[in-house]
């Protein structure tokens, strides 16, 4: 359960979030979904704490972020936007890495690290070092880490970004294997077909504000669109007209 | 405690497995070493030709008794150079001697014989052979004045009113640890360089590859987590120093000492003081690169600030060569200093202090673990962690 208030953060004179707040429940899946520069990944950053927020907080099973980060980090596993590997470890070793610094060890360290490995299909590479890995190995390599001591929360920064069909499937695959454990998955995308297929609910993101907030189905219902991709352009601020005639403009 | 074994065990392996942090722990001790024995060899070889020193003299024929002399000292007596000037200016030859044409009518006559000595004297190469020429002709010439007088009936003490005796205080040891204080710098210098690419790469490396903000998600305190880097680039800084002092110790025994005239009486005892005089910077060191290297944001740049910060150490032995610094007791907290203070002692073969011996380490780790609690307190920075994105 990861809920957010009033969450307000500016970068010199850019103001990056203003004034968001949503709540994302245990066993759904949650999208935050805007174009490339709407506050997404601030947003996301101040939830696992490694950015302050200028106002409002960020609440990760009603433990606050910003005055306990050490209980928030416990409840949760994070894709963060930066998926910097350690070239000279091998996949299991960040695994273990990080499960380990998050007290875990033993024969269950083990155990989880082989659960994940199976999960995320990355038998073949587990054992081998990561440095010429491809984008999709990669990603596995950060999720495996992410998800080793199974937090309740999970925060995926634009995680099928620059995947393949394959990988970009098995992503999805284990999103929904997440909401189908009860645990509370927060997304962010710019993808529309993605957050339709996989979402529950949806939070429009657009220059820094939530635009617009509920399922698919209803965000296309009050924006009057006909799809969410035309919901997604108004709500985000756009005119719908203009962007429809620089599309069909040859 | 399980975070901070977690960090050293990964950051371990990780460097371990890094061809370029082993590198500058393992070739620097062996480039170190090598560079004293050939500067040893050098030296000694430059001393042993001592014995038969050339001195090229132009119109010996005309003073054949001075001459002799000169061969009696010592000095082998060689054919002139065309123009005596020009070759001692181009420092083909140390010094010529020119004994003019007149020298034998003079002689006789009982006036001053003129000689000439053609010598370039900000050539230090050539001092020795200067003064040992200049000190032999004077000892020809009051040689020659005591017979004088003698036959003129006068004791030759009649001008001799006063007796020099000049007594050299420098011991063997002395004399050994002016030459052989490069050693201790080299040791010093291993502490910086040992664990230089470990500081580097657990930091800006950190920044660099992206890997800070995923590493900083999970729910350790962040002074373990530089503690444990920390420890790990004491390894390798320590681990250099160690064999740094060994291959030294090593080539010491290769080289021929005893053609230097110096006994060399540095041994276990001396090189176990060193040790213990010099790992203490080792913690400094590493708890100083991971700091500066962490405010780097990239590999490249945190090569540069940390190569810099090798002067560090060289400072008070640079101004130890210009200001003879006289040993006091405000130097023992001052790290760097200290250790050059102590190393001169131990090699001088002077009572060794052990307060300052103890307050000098203790106060140079102390600046260590400031640095890494000063890392730590920044490495959580928002401008740290996601700068270059």
């Amino acid at each position: 359960m990861i809920a957010v208030d009033g969450l307000h953060k500016a970068f010199g004179d850019v103001v990056a979030v203003r004034d968001v707040s949503f709540a994302a429940a245990d066993g759904e899946i949650t999208a935050l979904l805007g174009p490339n520069g709407a506050g997404k990944t601030t947003v996301l950053r101040m939830i696992y704490g490694l950015l302050r927020p200028d106002a409002g907080r960020a609440m990760v099973d009603g433990c606050p972020v910003a005055d306990d980060p050490v209980a928030a980090r416990r409840r949760l596993g994070v894709l963060p936007d930066a998926r910097g590997l350690y070239p000279r470890l091998t996949a299991r070793e960040h695994a273990r890495y990080f499960g380990r610094l998050h007290g875990l060890g033993g024969a269950e360290l083990e155990r989880r690290i082989d659960a994940l490995v199976e999960r995320l299909d990355m038998g073949a590479i587990a054992d081998r070092r990561v440095a010429g890995f491809s984008q999709g190995e990669r990603v596995k390599v950060a999720l495996a880490r992410a998800l080793v001591h199974e937090p309740q929360n999970v925060l995926l920064d634009e995680p099928t970004n620059g995947l393949d069909v394959m990988s970009t499937r098995a992503v999805r695959q284990l999103i929904r294997d997440l909401r189908a454990e009860g645990r509370c998955v927060v997304f962010s995308s710019h993808v529309m077909q993605e957050v339709s297929a996989l979402c529950d609910r949806v939070i429009v993101l657009g220059r820094g504000r939530v635009a617009a907030e509920g399922t698919a189905d209803e965000l296309i219902a009050t924006t009057g669109a006909s799809t969410l991709e035309d919901a997604f352009v108004l709500a985000s601020g756009g005119d719908l007209q203009a962007a429809n005639e620089s599309l069909e403009a040859p | 405690m399980n975070a901070l074994r977690a960090v050293v065990a990964k950051e371990m392996v990780d460097a371990l497995r890094d061809r370029r942090s082993l590198m500058s722990a393992l070739i620097f001790p062996l480039v170190g070493p090598i560079l004293v024995g050939v500067m040893l060899t050098t030296v000694s070889k430059t001393f042993a030709a001592d014995e038969d020193e050339e001195l090229p003299v132009a119109g010996a024929q005309h003073a054949p008794e001075l001459v002799a002399f000169l061969r009696n000292a010592g000095l082998a007596i060689v054919d002139p150079p065309d123009d005596p000037d020009t070759a001692v200016r181009d420092g083909d030859v140390d010094a010529v001697l020119i004994i003019d044409a007149d020298y034998g009518e003079a002689f006789i006559a009982g006036r001053p014989a003129p000689v000439r000595l053609v010598v370039d004297r900000s050539r230090t190469s050539a001092s020795a052979l200067r003064r040992r020429v200049t000190g032999t002709l004077g000892a020809y010439g009051s040689k020659l004045a005591s017979l004088r007088l003698l036959a003129r009936g006068v004791l030759p003490e009649v001008v001799q009113p006063i007796d020099v005796e000049v007594r050299d205080l420098a011991t063997a040891e002395k004399k050994s640890a002016n030459i052989l204080l490069v050693v201790p710098i080299f040791v010093i210098l291993a502490t910086f360089i040992g664990g230089m690419h470990v500081a580097i790469d657990s930091t800006a490396g950190e920044r660099e590859r992206g890997s800070i903000e995923p590493l900083l998600l999970n729910p350790m305190s962040t002074f373990d987590l530089v503690m444990g880097k920390w420890l790990v680039t004491v390894a390798f800084s320590a681990l250099s120093a160690v064999l740094t002092l060994l291959f030294c110790g090593l080539v010491l025994m290769l080289v021929p000492l005893e053609d230097l005239g110096i006994g060399l009486r540095a041994g276990a005892f001396e090189a176990l003081a060193i040790l213990l005089i010099v790992l203490p910077l080792a913690p400094l060191a590493s708890g100083l690169q991971l700091l500066v290297s962490t405010f780097a944001r990239s590999f490249k740049e945190a090569q540069t600030y940390l190569s810099l910060l090798l002067f560090l150490p060289m400072i008070p032995g640079f101004i130890g060569s210009i200001l003879p610094l006289r040993t006091a007791a405000w130097m023992y907290p001052v790290p760097a200093l200290s250790q050059q203070v102590l190393i001169t002692e131990v090699l001088r073969a002077e009572p060794t202090s052990w307060a300052g011996l103890v307050i000098a380490g203790v106060c140079t780790v102390a600046f260590g673990v400031i640095c890494v609690w000063i890392t730590a307190r920044v490495f959580r920075r928002e401008r740290i962690i996601f700068s270059g994105q």
